[in-house]
């Protein structure tokens, strides 16, 4: 009897392996190397901000340090600087706070909220002229003080409306925008009234300092001809 | 004879004494004091930059207008990474001064294109022909000009001012991703040379507060304990 031929099952297939995750990890390490490589060179080429603490030792030399005269230096511009320092009455004007300050003995008597300039720069169509509607810095003094002032109005206010400056002077006369009273300080700067209350606060004007009613009347009162005005 | 020795000895030792404490003023603060004199001879607002306090003075003839209190003071300069070679900082006390500053810059400009004659008192104004309707996107109404919280002023010894409320990131991956970005910048020809500078950062408001006052020949007295 012929032996029953054997069945022959095929053998198992060996798990099949899949290539990706391989080509994927060296798809992944040759970016990484070339961004790193690039980011490496760019580093090399860039040249970043570095900070370092400012060293505020001062530099002056020791031996000078040993001379006699250092203390009658040091008392000379002590009372230099004592001699410069505000006395007395003063104003005090902050461009930025739009706030002025009257000061006496180095106390506040009266702090009032102002308008300062814009800093706004206006150019003449006609010939290029610039004006600058900045109030002034530094050190000025009330040269002349008037009730019921009048403005003459310059060129510039002619030119901000679009029109042209009028050739008769009579035409420039405006006795109501300065309010009950003017405290000049010089080259043209004035610390007025206003009939623009609500814009008090803020940076609107040529370079004049606007009050408001009241504290303008103070002002008047209290700074006399030669009152020394602090603007920053 | 005991009790006359004993006093010239006493004498002499208080001599001694006084004199020990009579330290001569510090050489680097009596040269600020005369350059401070020497500021306030002018009628100028001028700023007082204290790095040990830590503050910057607005004053004017020697008197104090305002305070800004700074929350640090760093030289900053371009550099290679990995290099921390600081340069050499100006000499203090000195009075440093802004040959070109934001305030003189940063300004809006108004100009009309045309003048009208103005009209007569009691003559009514001719009404303007109104300009045809703009074809493009309509212009947006003018801002308050806001000064910004962070620029450069240029100094007279080749120095910058840079005024900040925020310093630019130190930490290694900060200072890293700057290099790159700035490396990538000048491969493409756009990178941009600073000169070092003085930066003093401080809170926004007040970086913003200083700002009109950083014009062409504002000057900075840096000293220490004034």
């Amino acid at each position: 009897m012929p032996a029953e031929p054997e069945i022959l099952t095929p053998p198992p297939e060996p798990p099949q392996r899949h290539r990706w995750p391989q080509v994927m990890g060296l798809v992944v390490v040759a970016v990484g190397l070339v961004c790193g490589g690039s980011a490496a060179v760019l580093a090399r080429l860039g040249r970043p901000l570095v900070t370092t603490p400012f060293n505020a030792t001062a530099s002056v030399g020791t031996t000078e340090a040993e001379s006699g005269n250092l203390r009658k230096r040091a008392v000379r511009a002590e009372k230099e600087l004592d001699k410069l320092h505000p006395k007395g009455v003063y104003i005090v004007v902050d461009a930025y706070r739009n706030r002025l300050h009257l000061v006496e003995n180095g106390k506040v008597i009266r702090s009032a909220v102002c308008s300062t300039g814009t800093g706004i720069v206006l150019r003449d169509p006609r010939n290029g002229k610039q004006w600058i509607f900045d109030t002034p810095l530094g050190e000025r003094v009330v040269e002349r003080k008037v009730k019921h002032p009048v403005w003459a109005k310059p060129d510039w206010a002619f030119v901000e409306e679009g029109l042209l400056p009028p050739t008769d002077p009579n035409e420039r006369f405006d006795d109501a925008s300065l309010g009950d009273y003017a405290l000049y300080i010089g080259d043209g700067f004035i610390i007025h009234g206003t009939l623009f209350k609500s814009l008090l606060g803020r940076r609107v004007t040529h370079g004049c300092i606007r009050l408001g009613d009241e504290d303008l009347e103070f002002l008047y009162r209290h700074a006399p001809i030669g009152t020394r005005v602090y603007l920053y | 004879m005991r009790r006359s020795a004993l006093a010239c000895i006493s004498i002499s030792l208080a001599a001694l004494c006084a004199r020990a404490g009579d330290v001569p003023p510090d050489a680097s603060r009596v040269a600020a004091l005369e350059l401070e004199a020497r500021l306030a001879k002018k009628p100028f607002v001028y700023l007082v930059l204290d790095p040990q306090r830590r503050v910057l003075e607005v004053k004017a003839r020697g008197a104090v207008l305002d305070t800004v209190q700074l929350k640090g003071i760093e030289v900053i300069s371009q550099q290679p990474l990995l290099t921390r070679r600081a340069p050499n900082r100006p000499p203090i006390p000195a009075v440093w001064t802004l040959s070109v500053g934001p305030g003189d810059t940063d300004r809006e400009v108004i100009a009309p294109t045309e003048l009208r004659p103005a009209p007569k008192e009691g003559e009514e104004e001719v009404e303007p022909t109104p300009a045809a309707a703009p074809s493009g996107p309509m212009p947006t109404p003018t801002q308050v000009h806001v000064p910004p919280p962070s620029y450069r002023s240029r100094l007279a010894n080749g120095w910058d001012l840079w005024i900040t409320d925020r310093l630019p990131p130190q930490s290694a991956l900060g200072t890293f991703t700057a290099a790159v970005r700035d490396g990538w910048q000048r491969l493409r020809g756009l990178g941009e040379d600073h000169p070092p500078a003085v930066t003093l950062a401080m809170a926004d408001e007040d970086a913003r507060r200083v700002h009109h006052l950083m014009r062409t020949g504002t000057a900075i007295l840096v000293a220490s304990e004034l």
